[in-house]
């Protein structure tokens, strides 16, 4: 059983991301992998033991609650440590560096990926596409965050912006370090794109997923990029 | 009118006005702009001669503002805003009226300056949850705005929802207030408090804070109902604070919905545009077949990622045909859901493809107005 944990939806939930979940736990079906979807809320213990956890955009106070929890209780750091795949969009993604900006007050991160954020010029809104060297094809969603992220060295960045801004930083959007992905792109961006879908599968199984086809998917993944370009 | 400049600016706009309307434009936010391009000052020397007042929120600001200014009519002549035109222009354009009320929808980011402008008498302020990400950003952004602006102005009335905690927050240091609540309800966006950013406590759908913000105690009470219900509840509260009878709506009234004809069957529309409004249609559906319509131009929010935040459940079992510029993004996200949905390529092919006399539209802002209007 594919266990896959969406943390503090309630709080971390605010563009749509709690969608990353159920693409993930569809497609999964389909590549004959049982899975199972459990929400754990800010008041909740996090498990440890988990393959895949989520976590999504947010408000300043939300993000810097969530924040507090999960560095209270190391749960993630743990779950990473014995190979956990992570996605964790903006605000999230913001959260698992080692630095970020809430509410005019610095927090150091859960450090599980090397980037520090601060607060940029101007509020990044709008659609991006993504040219990233783990797919075929570009990625493609859409940014709403006012943060700047700067790469550290042991990280490398999901994709080179062709659409859009991304970090905020240099031409690129996200990092990535081993399993761990963290990206500016809502949509959500596993419903726009069924491939990044598909690897994170494929990383919490630890071998290749049976080929899933979803004409649905992949004509909805394929509109996005002819439309964002 | 002492103000030579003002009358000037008047008599322009509202000629413009009647020009643009002659050759067959609307002509609703036209003259409020000649207005303001001519005397930048007009709105507030405008409102300095009236009893105003504003209504604002995220869903529900336009059937509202007609039943309140159906309720102020009882007192005298009512100026208010033409269908949806809720930015300076619309208040500048109603405001050119010699009625002596005005009552007036106002979008949230524009309800500050106006606030600032107008002075005025009550301000009634209904809900504040997720829409239009992309230009509102974040839904704690515009409380934040309207907490200052509602402390500042003293000499206001705030009649606010205080089971919405943005709201309750909103109006929280407001000199005059009249805070009401239906027996509480759950907010989407509720889980951090927008006053001191603890983690909000929620004991089924009342809240109470640390920091003392609670929808627990309020000054006036109704029983729990639909959001139509509730915005006629609070319509009628203006009409209490002004002294008047109150005026028994009916919720359709209150509802942004029509019944049209579309090749022989009945189309039933209403208006849904973020994740709020699309699950209070969604709770009051009950037709078998459904037709979801979704674009995404400005007013309809550029970003469709709330589509996820919102569960489509009750539709399953239901035939259900999407279409609209943006109608993949829905048919993917029902897809995912389990619901079997077409997808057509635009309005004309799903009436077609409806079997009933009868069929539910759920259309998003601008296709609401394109196909009903």
């Amino acid at each position: 059983m594919l266990e896959i944990i969406r943390i503090h939806n309630e709080l971390m939930g605010t563009y749509g991301d709690r969608g990353n979940a159920d693409v993930l736990k569809f497609r999964a079906a389909m590549s004959g992998i049982r899975s199972r979807v459990t929400d754990i809320s800010f008041t909740q213990v996090l498990p440890r033991t988990a393959d895949v956890y989520l976590l999504g955009g947010a408000e300043d106070a939300a993000q810097a609650l969530s924040y507090s929890a999960l560095a209270k209780s190391k749960a993630l750091n743990s779950a990473v440590s014995k190979g956990a795949v992570v996605l964790a969009v903006c605000a999230g993604f913001q959260i698992i560096g080692n630095s970020f900006v809430a509410n005019d007050e610095k927090y150091s991160g859960l450090g599980l990926l090397d980037v520090n954020t601060s607060p940029g010029k101007n509020r990044l809104v709008g659609d991006i596409s993504l040219d990233s060297e783990f797919f075929d094809e570009s990625l493609t969603g859409f940014e709403n965050h006012s943060g700047a992220t700067t790469l550290g060295t042991s990280v490398m960045p999901l994709g080179k912006v062709i659409v859009g801004n991304g970090n905020g930083v240099g031409d690129v959007d996200g990092a990535v370090s081993g399993n761990v992905f963290g990206t500016y792109l809502h949509g959500p961006v596993l419903a726009r794109n069924p491939e990044f879908a598909d690897l994170l599968l494929e990383r919490a199984a630890g071998e290749p997923i049976k080929v899933i086809h979803d004409q649905l998917a992949d004509q909805y993944a394929k509109w996005r990029r002819a439309a964002i370009k | 009118m002492a103000n030579p400049r003002l009358t000037f600016a008047i008599a322009v706009a509202k000629s413009a006005g009647f020009a643009s309307k002659l050759i067959g434009n609307k002509g609703e936010t036209l003259p409020g702009r000649i207005l303001l391009a001519l005397e930048p000052e007009a709105i507030s020397l405008l409102a300095a001669n009236k009893k105003v007042i504003l209504i604002s929120g995220t869903n529900g600001k336009t059937s509202t503002t007609k039943a309140v200014a159906t309720i102020v009519r009882q007192l005298g002549n009512v100026t208010t805003s033409g269908s949806g035109s809720n930015l300076s222009w619309g208040a500048a354009g109603a405001l050119m009226s010699r009625a002596k009320y005005a009552v007036l929808e106002i979008d949230e980011l524009h309800l500050p300056s106006i606030i600032a402008q107008t002075d005025p008498e009550i301000v009634l302020l209904l809900n504040l949850t997720r829409d239009q990400l992309h230009r509102m950003h974040e839904v704690k952004r515009v409380s934040d705005r309207w907490h200052v602006e509602c402390a500042e102005a003293s000499n206001t009335i705030f009649i606010g929802d205080i089971d919405d905690p943005y709201i309750n927050y909103s109006i929280a240091n407001a000199t005059n207030s009249v805070r009401v609540s239906f027996g509480g309800r759950v907010h989407p966006d509720g889980a951090a408090c927008p006053r001191c950013g603890s983690y909000l406590k929620w004991v089924g759908s009342n809240y109470s804070c640390s920091c003392g913000l609670t929808n627990k105690i309020s000054d006036r009470q109704f029983k729990k109902g639909s959001a139509a219900f509730r915005n006629a509840a609070l319509a009628n509260v203006v009409g209490e604070v002004l002294e008047t009878k109150p005026i028994k709506f009916k919720e359709t009234e209150l509802e942004r919905s029509i019944t049209k004809e579309f090749s022989g069957k009945k189309a039933h529309f209403r208006l849904t545009k973020n994740p709020a409004s699309w699950s209070e249609a969604l709770s009051a559906e009950h037709k078998s077949e459904v037709i979801l319509v979704l674009n995404s131009r400005q007013v309809d929010g550029i970003d469709t990622s709330w589509l996820w935040d919102v569960s489509f459940k009750s539709l399953k079992g239901k035939k259900v045909i999407i279409c609209g510029e943006r109608g993949m993004d829905m048919a993917y996200r029902l897809h995912v859901e389990g619901i079997t949905n077409t997808l057509a390529n635009n309005f004309d092919e799903a009436i077609a493809l409806v079997k009933k006399k009868e069929v539910s539209v759920l259309a998003a802002y601008t296709a609401f107005f394109e196909l009903v209007m």
